[in-house]
C-alpha cells in the first residue's frame, strides 16, 4: 500500500473478540482466551444486558492494543456501532466480522465489502 | 540539397515513429499492471466470499456440538461463568509479519500458533502459516497403519509425537473448566472451532491483500 508506514512485527499477538456467549466460549476451548495480571481479559460477551457504551468502549480498548491481531465482532453487535468499525482504517489489528447463531453473516452489511463494492456501482463504471 | 533535406525528414520521421511506439509500449506495461491488480482483487475478493461461506458452515458445527454438549451435560455445567479468569496466556497466538507481495506491495500477514506451550520460551505448538495453495493442517496426525514389520520410528516421528501429545494436553486442560468428564460433542464442537480459526486466519490474509489490490486500483 503506498505511503503506509511498514507493519511491525509481532509474535504472540493476540485474537479479541466482542459476540455472543456461545461463540466466545467456543474460540476460548480453541484456546485463544488471555487474561492479564490486571485480570483484564481479550474478549466480551455480549448479552441483552450488554449496552452499546460497554461494545464501543470495548471496541476502542482492542484496536488501540498492541498486542491484538485480529479482532472477531460477531456482525450483528457491528451493526450496533457501525459508524465506528465503518470508520476504523488500520490494516492491523484485522477487523473481521463473522455470523453468530442467531443472524447469518450478510455480505451487504460487512465493512470491507462495502468499501471495495464501489469498483462494481455504476458511477465508478462510467468514469473508466 | 534536395537529397539532404529527404534524409532529414526521413530520420525526424524515424524518430518520431520510435518515440510513438515506445509510448505505445510503456502504456501496455502499465495496463498489464492495472490488469494484474484487478485479478488479483477479485481473486482475492472471491476467495473472501467462500472462506466466509466455509466459516460460517463450520461455526454452525461448532455450535450444534455445543447445544448437544450443554443438553447432555446440563446447563450449569456449560456457561460463561466457568470461565477461568485466573491470570493465564492464550495457547493459540498469531505471528504478524510485513509482507512484499508483487504488484501490491507491502501487506501484513498473520500466521496462527497453536496450543504453544505455556511458560516456555519458544512455542511447542503447531504453526498452521497458511497459504492460499497448501491445505488447512490436522491438528492430530493420522498415520496409516500397516500390518506386517514394523519399523522404529525415527527421531522426526517421535518429535511429531511428542507435539501431538502436549497439544492433547493442552486441548484437554481447555476443557477442564467445564469438569472432568465432559461430553464427546465438546470435544467435537472444539475441533470445529480449531478449524473455524484457521480458517478466520486465511481470511484476515485475504482480507488484507484485498484491501491493498483495492487501493491500488482506486490509486489512478
Amino acid at each position: 500500500m503506498a505511503g503506509r508506514a511498514p507493519i511491525p512485527a509481532r509474535n504472540s499477538a493476540l485474537i479479541a473478540m466482542i459476540a455472543d456467549e456461545d461463540t466466545i466460549v467456543g474460540f476460548l476451548m480453541a484456546g485463544v482466551g488471555n487474561v492479564d495480571i490486571r485480570r483484564k481479559t481479550n474478549y466480551l460477551i455480549v448479552d441483552s444486558k450488554t449496552t452499546v457504551r460497554q461494545i464501543e468502549d470495548a471496541f476502542k480498548e482492542f484496536s488501540a492494543r498492541d498486542d491484538i491481531a485480529i479482532i472477531l465482532l460477531s456482525q450483528y453487535i457491528a451493526n450496533m456501532i457501525r459508524f465506528l468499525v465503518d470508520s476504523y482504517n488500520k490494516p492491523v489489528p484485522a477487523i473481521l466480522e463473522i455470523p453468530s447463531k442467531d443472524h447469518p453473516y450478510d455480505p451487504a452489511h460487512d465493512s470491507v465489502l462495502s468499501r471495495v463494492k464501489y469498483l462494481f456501482s455504476a458511477e465508478s463504471v462510467s468514469q473508466r | 540539397m534536395a537529397g539532404d533535406e529527404g534524409t532529414e525528414i526521413y530520420e525526424e520521421r524515424e524518430e518520431s515513429m520510435d518515440a510513438a511506439v515506445g509510448k505505445e509500449e510503456a502504456e501496455i506495461k502499465t495496463e498489464g499492471k492495472e490488469d494484474e491488480n484487478i485479478l488479483q482483487f477479485l481473486d482475492s475478493l472471491d476467495g473472501y466470499l467462500t472462506l466466509m461461506d466455509s466459516v460460517n458452515s463450520k461455526l454452525r458445527e461448532g455450535w450444534f456440538d455445543l447445544a448437544s454438549a450443554r443438553h447432555s451435560m446440563g446447563t450449569l455445567r456449560i456457561n460463561s461463568t466457568l470461565l477461568d479468569l485466573k491470570y493465564h496466556p492464550a495457547a493459540s497466538t498469531l505471528q504478524v509479519t510485513d509482507q512484499e507481495v508483487g504488484s501490491l506491495g507491502s501487506v501484513p500477514r498473520f500466521a496462527l500458533s497453536k496450543w504453544a506451550s505455556k511458560g516456555c520460551g519458544s512455542p511447542k505448538g503447531k504453526d498452521f502459516s497458511t497459504d492460499t495453495d497448501s491445505e488447512i493442517g490436522s491438528p492430530l496426525s493420522q498415520q496409516l497403519r500397516h500390518r506386517g514389520v514394523s519399523e522404529k520410528p525415527s527421531a522426526k516421528d517421535e518429535t511429531t509425537l511428542a507435539a501431538d501429545e502436549e497439544i492433547k494436553k493442552e486441548r484437554a486442560k481447555s476443557l477442564s473448566v467445564f469438569g472432568g468428564l465432559v461430553s464427546p460433542k465438546l470435544r467435537g464442537a472444539q475441533l470445529s472451532f480449531e478449524t473455524a480459526l484457521e480458517t478466520l486466519v486465511e481470511i484476515a490474509n485475504m482480507r488484507a491483500s484485498m484491501l491493498s489490490a483495492f487501493e491500488r486500483i482506486t490509486e489512478k
